[in-house]
Formats: structure tokens, sequence, C-alpha cells
């Protein structure tokens, strides 16, 4: 496993910038649905790092449920759009208000989809929080309610967002250089 | 719902003395697995929050992966045992170096039963990390590796442990008092 300094570009957010957003993303949440019941959604396994810390900084009281997508033909996320859910909520969403939480939007077909889905089941409200938006990538007319940072079109890595599985535990956010990059041999 | 400080009878652990914890459990980890590569299991939704923070202090190499599990039979947990697994993992485990991470360890069932069912995919190893351990409730043998705290057998809640599927972000485990706790209805 090759160590990330030596494919790292440049640190995009540190710990205490990341950690001062979602503090004040945190408070926006509990003021905008003060004295409502919320359902936190996290969105596997990108979103596992942003939920919990979001979800601590979340003052009024709420419940947390997860869910895990993959799309239809490996590495065709971009072309085919379609989500197969491999685990669904516990919770039934029907009246409820429900924020889904997700790392990283490009594209937007996949949280588009699951959108499309979730309101089949009548929740009273669904919005969208993520920590990082690259919007130059959108193909799909969808937008959070809630975002972290805009980020450019660059290969980003670290706090819940891996690059070929690893890497997700670092405390911050940084760019990849590619071609300093050796992928890991199975 | 109430809010958690109409039905806290005391915190149990803070939210500094968890986090020192959390730091010396990932130096263990570090020490233990140190020039090897590691693949955490975080058991849904329990652990998160404790994978989220102790993975930020692991230093070995390290891969992510997620599990979640329930039992057979509504509330019949610790009389079947048997574990219905609702989202499995995604990595191969054959050859590799494997954490079982887990908010807290009870009767032991549901770990047991997950960790011989793991164990069929011929992991290089296969250990456990509890966050608590409620040792006076345990009906099966089962080895924890790396422990959090071991706690008295009381109702705790926070820090990934829920109350009727609230409460989990908050910063501390807490006791609950159950004489003013009114229920999710």
């Amino acid at each position: 496993m090759q160590e990330y300094l030596e494919f790292i570009d440049e640190i995009l957010y540190d710990q205490a910038a990341i950690e001062k957003r979602v503090r004040e993303l945190g408070e926006q949440i509990s003021k905008d649905y003060a004295g409502q019941d919320l359902l936190v959604v996290c969105l596997l396994r990108g979103g596992i790092t942003f939920s919990a810390d979001l979800t601590r900084f979340i003052s009024i009281s709420h419940e947390l449920d997860c869910m895990s997508l993959s799309s239809y033909g490996v590495g065709h996320y971009a072309s085919s759009g379609n989500v197969r859910v491999n685990l669904d909520l516990m919770t039934n969403i029907e009246g409820r208000h429900v924020l889904l939480v997700e790392d990283i939007v490009d594209s937007g077909r996949t949280l588009a989809h699951v959108l499309m889905m979730l309101k089949t089941r009548d929740p009273q409200s669904v919005k969208v929080c993520v920590l990082l938006d690259k919007k130059m990538r959108r193909e799909v007319p969808v937008y959070a309610d809630y975002v972290g940072f805009d980020v450019p079109d660059k290969y980003i890595f670290g706090y819940g967002i891996d690059i070929d599985e690893h890497f997700r535990h670092l405390p911050f956010i940084a760019t990849a250089d590619l071609s300093k990059y050796k992928k890991p041999a199975d | 719902m109430q809010d958690y400080n109409d039905i806290l009878a005391e915190v149990l652990i803070d939210e500094n003395t968890l986090q020192n914890r959390v730091r010396e459990l990932a130096e263990e980890i570090n020490r233990d697995y140190a020039g090897e590569e590691i693949l955490l299991i975080c058991i849904l939704r329990g652990a998160l929050p404790f994978l989220v923070d102790l993975m930020r202090h692991v230093r070995v190499p390290n891969a992510i992966d997620c599990m979640a599990v329930s039992s057979y039979g509504e509330g019949a947990r610790e009389s079947t045992g048997n574990v219905r697994m609702t989202l499995d993992l995604k990595t191969n485990i054959e050859g590799r170096h494997v954490i079982l991470v887990e908010d807290i360890v009870d009767s032991g069932r549901t770990i047991a039963h997950v960790l011989e069912m793991l164990h069929t995919r011929n992991p290089k190893s296969l250990k456990v990390c509890a966050l608590l351990d409620k040792e006076s409730r345990r009906e099966i043998q089962v080895p924890i590796d790396y422990r959090g705290f071991s706690i008295a057998n009381k109702f705790v809640f926070g820090y990934g442990l829920d109350l009727d599927e609230y409460y989990r972000n908050l910063r501390f485990v807490g006791v609950v008092d159950l004489e003013r706790y009114q229920g999710s209805n």
C-alpha cells in the first residue's frame, strides 16, 4: 500500500476547517428543524464520517438510519443511473422529515434516483446535506439543500472518501495527483 | 421526543474519557498490526461514531466496510441467537486481517454468530474491538481483543447506542432514567 504522501496534491480542507463547517451545518439544521421530528439517513460508506460528526452537532433529538446503494453495471454510475438498494432503511419514512447525508455529489444521478425512490414512500419532506459538491460535473438537475464545500473537478480523498477502498480514515480532505498514484495489486 | 436531559440519570463516560480511550485503542491496533494492512468492519448502526473516531487514529493501512445484522424473531435475539445478515460485506475477507468494531457486547450471542460466520471465509485473522463490555450479561464466551470500558448492567445510551432509535448522536455514554423516560410514542 502506497503512502498518501506520495500522491497527495494538496489538502483542500484540514481537520479544523472541516469541523468548523460541519458545526455550522449542524447548527443550521437544528434551527431549520426545531420542533420537528427528524430522521437522518447516512448513505454508506462514504457518508459515515460526515454523518457521525454532523449528527453530533445537531442538537434536536433525531433518529439515524443507514442506506447502502450501488449502481447496476459496475463502473457505469454515470451512464445508467439506476440504483440498486443493498441495504434499505429500517425506518418507515411515511410522514417523516428526512435528511439524506452524502459525502459528495457529482453527476447527481445516484442522488436523483434515491430521491425519486424515497418520495414514493410519502415522507413529509426530504432534504439533502452533502459535504462536498462538485457542481461542474452535474448531469441532472438535482441540488443539495445543505452544502459543506464546493469543490473543483479533481480526484478527492479522505474524511470518508476512498481511493480503491483506502484512505477513508484520513481526517482531512485532499486532492490526489493520479499520475503518482499506484493502484494496489489484489 | 424528549430532550436527553429529561431522561439522563447520570453520565457514565464523558466525552474526554471516551475520546482518550478510543485513541488508546487505536494506538494498540497500530502497534499490533505494524507492517500489516487491516480491514475495520463497522457493525451498523450502533458502532458508527466509535468506528469513525477510532479510524481517525489508525495509522496502519486500512479499509473500512460495514455490516448490518438482525436476529431472527423480533426481540428474540437472546433466545435463538441466529443472525440474519441484512447487509453483507463488500470486501472479500479471505486472507485479510479483520477487526470487527462493535459498540457493546452484552449476551455475546450476536457477535459470536457473526464471528463464526466470518471465520468460514478464511480471514488471516479476526479480532473484536468493542467499546463497551457488559460482562455480567454474558451468556456465551466471546473473545474481546480490544475493550474500551467494562460497564455495569445498566441501561445505557449515547455515542452510537440508541433509545428507541434516538440519541445515538450524544458525545457521551449515559444511563437512562427509566422512570422519566416516556418512550417513543
